[in-house]
């Protein structure tokens, strides 16, 4: 995935690649088998579980090459080319082995507008990697996705399908990075709009283990 | 009767039907892409938004509101809606894009976001001419494009399968061709990719799309991102014939059309039909077409003195083929043909009545495991069923063989067949063959004493009859030296036919095959011999046919018109 603005090619999925894992190791244990079901249940159809599951695949083996999809496919009796497709759709589910952390820079239209491609380049040049690449250490990946729902704090990204960094600017990404490499856990970040600033302290969200309150940015912010 | 207003037009409807096919059905035409009368309707492509309105009614009393003048009041919809999934309920008012501006710069704008990315690239496609992106696009779309950046490169001449080529550019994501493995020929085999302007159908890796119906997607797709291997880039469709036709290669008799340049067939696609093979063709149904430009006869032929067949006049070969049968008598065998049209195997059985000779039965294609209960079938000739209802049989090759030992036949008489496979050359040393031939491969040439070139379905005109006992015609798509009038004024014509002469630089006399159809050639081996066979082309010998034989009671050419039709099914169990 080189500069797709600049160049917008879409590359043809390798045809036929090598597996990644043995077919002992394609299975899922009988506890795994049972959540299955037990999802399944949850719908009309088995359609319906299908992202579940891939999400459960991506945890158990890391990532989602062919073999997984078919392996997640004859779980919930679906054909293999609907699979195909759903893992295809979400830049969350990962095709391909990738670093210990993942970080899914959004350059969709509100992050954009707000600077999102000047982060995405900061990293990539702090990172000395291109996005949709991994650290020669194995550590880092930098993606570029679509919109994450968090727009009012634009730009921001995410880590391995998990905590949001918001309001992002090159001392954050620093930060972050920094904090990462030391194997810390980066927070979960609630963040607070204004007309929610007098209840419950400013947080919004009683799980959430740090907020941070809103703020216009980055524009504005600025000025002010 | 429920009614609903189209443009100002009041049209009555029964039950529940949906706008776009409701108006495709009253000659009301509106762009669309992604809907397929045969498949489910995602409404994806938004190209066919109308304006529909429905009468207000009183919260309390249900009541139709009126106006000062007794008109019910009308309330719009706030958004256009897809008319292919909409339901048309009573009193509805739609507005299409010739009574709504709005609609009009819907359809516009919709068509300006599809063709952002497609590379226009039509002077190079297959489909332009017959592009449904192009024709709507000249209709309904925008003078112009504003899309001044560069636009998004899709793989291209990507191999889905042995048989289909996919170029994603031109791809417009209206998912016909996965519904179509999805819900129509079941394969699962095809799927959408990616997303937003990354999107475009493919197989998953690992997978080949190679199932038996695969190029029925060429045909759905309505742009051309996906052609065929074997089709691509061999003709525009302007410079072909199109002529409606039946399916050889299973006995299902689907129904075709031969497209036809030159005088070579290029290509066979579905022609719908309902009650047959709805909207679809099997692959092997289309990729026959070969067989009737290629191996051809040259001419009739004759085995000479010393023993090699040798190029004669058709004068000549006929009166061949009638000295031999005289010589037999009634040692000379008839072997019908399931490739051959009802009519044909007919007139076989007259001739073989006015020589006292003995039809032997037909020769039937079985291949055991072929069929899959759709389009495919064991049988694989086109016309089996016709010959049991004129109450031949298969042939019996042991007896047959049995009978050609013991000297009782002296003569063999194969109606466009090939014989050997049943029985070996060795088995024919003894006895005098005559072969009605398609092509030069034929190995019952090799034993032949006269060898007359036969019309192939494409050029010929008759009725073949598929295992269900539905009646259906072939008519003549490419022309034969010396075809007869009979045979011209069946024949589709071409733009080139129509405003040609053969002075144009595009005319082209090549491919004419030199052969005769059966039906000529029978009944001129029986007036060689002084008999008297019903001639006078296909349309009256299936006259006589449905006078003379109960199978066929109320069959003729102008019943059967395009769609074909179906035969009493109590005969059916009697000839078998
Ligand atoms: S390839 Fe053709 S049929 Fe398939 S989704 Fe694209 S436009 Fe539709
Ligand atoms: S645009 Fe970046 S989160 Fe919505
Ligand atoms: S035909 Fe209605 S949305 Fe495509």
């Amino acid at each position: 995935m080189a500069d797709f603005i600049r160049n917008p090619v879409v590359a043809l999925p390798e045809s036929d690649p090598e597996p990644h894992f043995s077919a002992v190791e394609l299975v899922f244990t009988d506890g795994e088998k049972d959540e299955i079901a037990r999802r399944i249940k949850q719908y009309p159809t088995a359609d319906g579980a299908v992202m579940w599951v891939l999400w459960l695949a991506q945890e158990k083996f890391g990532f989602l090459p062919p073999e997984v999809l078919r392996l997640v496919a004859s779980a919930l009796d679906l054909p293999y080319a609907q699979v195909y497709g759903v893992a295809t759709f979400y830049t969350q589910y990962y095709k391909g082995k990738k670093g210990k952390f993942v970080l899914d820079v959004c350059t969709c239209f509100t992050c954009q507008f707000c600077g999102g491609y000047d982060m995405l380049a900061y990293l990539e040049e702090k990172l000395d990697i291109q996005r949709g690449h991994t650290t020669p250490c194995g550590t880092f990946t930098v993606q570029e996705v679509e919109c994450l729902g968090a727009c009012g704090s634009a730009p921001m990204l995410q880590v391995s399908n998990g905590s949001y960094v918001h309001n992002l600017t090159r001392a954050k990404v620093d930060a972050m990075l920094e904090a990462l490499q030391q194997g810390e856990q980066l927070p979960f970040v609630s963040l607070t709009l204004p007309q929610d600033e007098d209840e419950m302290g400013g947080n919004r969200r009683t799980d959430a283990e740090a907020s941070e309150l809103y703020q216009t940015p980055p524009a504005s912010r600025a000025t002010q | 009767m429920p009614q609903v207003t189209i443009d100002g037009r009041v049209l009555e409807f029964e039950g529940q039907p949906r706008l776009l096919q409701f108006c495709l059905d009253h000659g009301i035409e509106l762009p669309h892409f992604c809907y397929h009368p045969a498949m489910s309707v995602p409404a994806n492509c938004r190209q066919c938004l109308v304006d529909i309105g429905a009468p207000m009614r009183d919260r309390a009393t249900g009541e139709v509101r009126t106006d000062g003048e007794g008109n019910p009041v009308i309330r719009y919809f706030p958004k256009l809606q897809t008319s292919c999934s909409h339901v048309i309920a009573d009193g509805q008012v739609i507005h299409t894009a010739r009574t709504s501006e709005k609609v009009e710069r819907a359809q516009q704008d919709t068509m300006e976001f599809l063709l952002i990315n497609h590379p226009l690239d039509c002077p190079i496609c297959d489909q332009a001419g017959h592009c449904p992106l192009q024709i709507q696009a000249y209709k309904y779309g925008p003078e112009g494009s504003r899309f001044e950046f560069r636009k998004v490169h899709k793989p291209k001449r990507v191999r889905l399968g042995p048989r289909v080529v996919l170029d994603a550019e031109r791809c417009i994501n209206c998912t016909r061709c996965v519904r179509f493995t999805d819900e129509i020929s079941r394969s699962h085999q095809l799927t959408i990719i990616e997303r937003g302007v990354k999107n475009y159908p493919i197989t998953p890796p690992g997978v080949e799309f190679d199932e038996p119906y695969s190029m029925n997607v060429i045909d759905v797709c309505p742009v051309g991102a996906l052609t065929s291997v074997d089709f691509r880039f061999q003709a525009r469709i302007w410079e072909m014939t199109r002529t409606p036709s039946i399916a050889t290669t299973h006995a299902k008799g689907s129904n075709c059309f031969l497209w036809v340049r030159d005088n070579l067939v290029l290509r066979i696609t579905p022609r719908p039909n309902p009650e047959v093979n709805e909207y679809w063709l099997a692959d092997e149904d289309r990729l026959c077409y070969r067989q009737f430009n290629e191996d051809r006869p040259a001419g009739p032929q004759v085995r000479n003195a010393a023993g090699t067949l040798e190029a004669v006049s058709w004068e000549q070969a006929i009166s061949t083929a009638a000295s031999v049968l005289e010589k037999a008598g009634a040692g000379a065998a008839f072997v019908g043909s399931a490739r051959a049209t009802v009519e044909d195997n007919w007139l076989l059985i007259q001739l073989a009545e006015q020589t006292g000779g003995q039809v032997v039965g037909f020769m039937e294609h079985i291949e055991a495991g072929h069929g899959d209960g759709w389009l495919r079938t064991d049988e694989r000739a086109p016309n089996s069923e016709g010959c049991r209802r004129l109450g031949m049989t298969p042939v019996d090759g042991t007896m047959l063989r049995a009978r050609l030992e013991d000297g009782t036949i002296t003569a063999l008489y194969v109606l466009e067949d090939d014989v050997i496979g049943l029985l070996s050359a060795a088995d024919l040393q003894e006895v005098s063959v005559i072969v009605h031939h398609y092509h030069t491969t034929n190995r019952t040439l090799e034993v032949a004493a006269a060898a007359l070139p036969a019309a192939m379905s494409a050029e010929t005109i008759g009725t073949y009859v598929n295992l269900d006992g539905y009646a259906q015609r072939v008519r003549p798509a490419k022309v034969i030296q010396g075809a007869s009038r009979t045979l011209m004024m069946q024949m589709g014509l071409s733009r080139a036919d129509r405003h040609g002469t053969p002075f144009d630089r595009w005319y082209n006399e090549t491919h004419y095959i030199n052969c005769k159809p059966s039906w000529e050639l029978l009944p001129a081996v029986a007036e060689a011999l002084g008999a008297k066979v019903p001639a006078g082309g296909p349309r009256r010998i299936m006259e006589q046919i449905s006078q003379r034989c109960d199978a066929f009671r109320g069959v003729s050419y102008k019943a059967m018109g395009l769609e074909g039709m179906p035969l009493p099914a109590s005969i059916q169990l009697e000839a078998a």
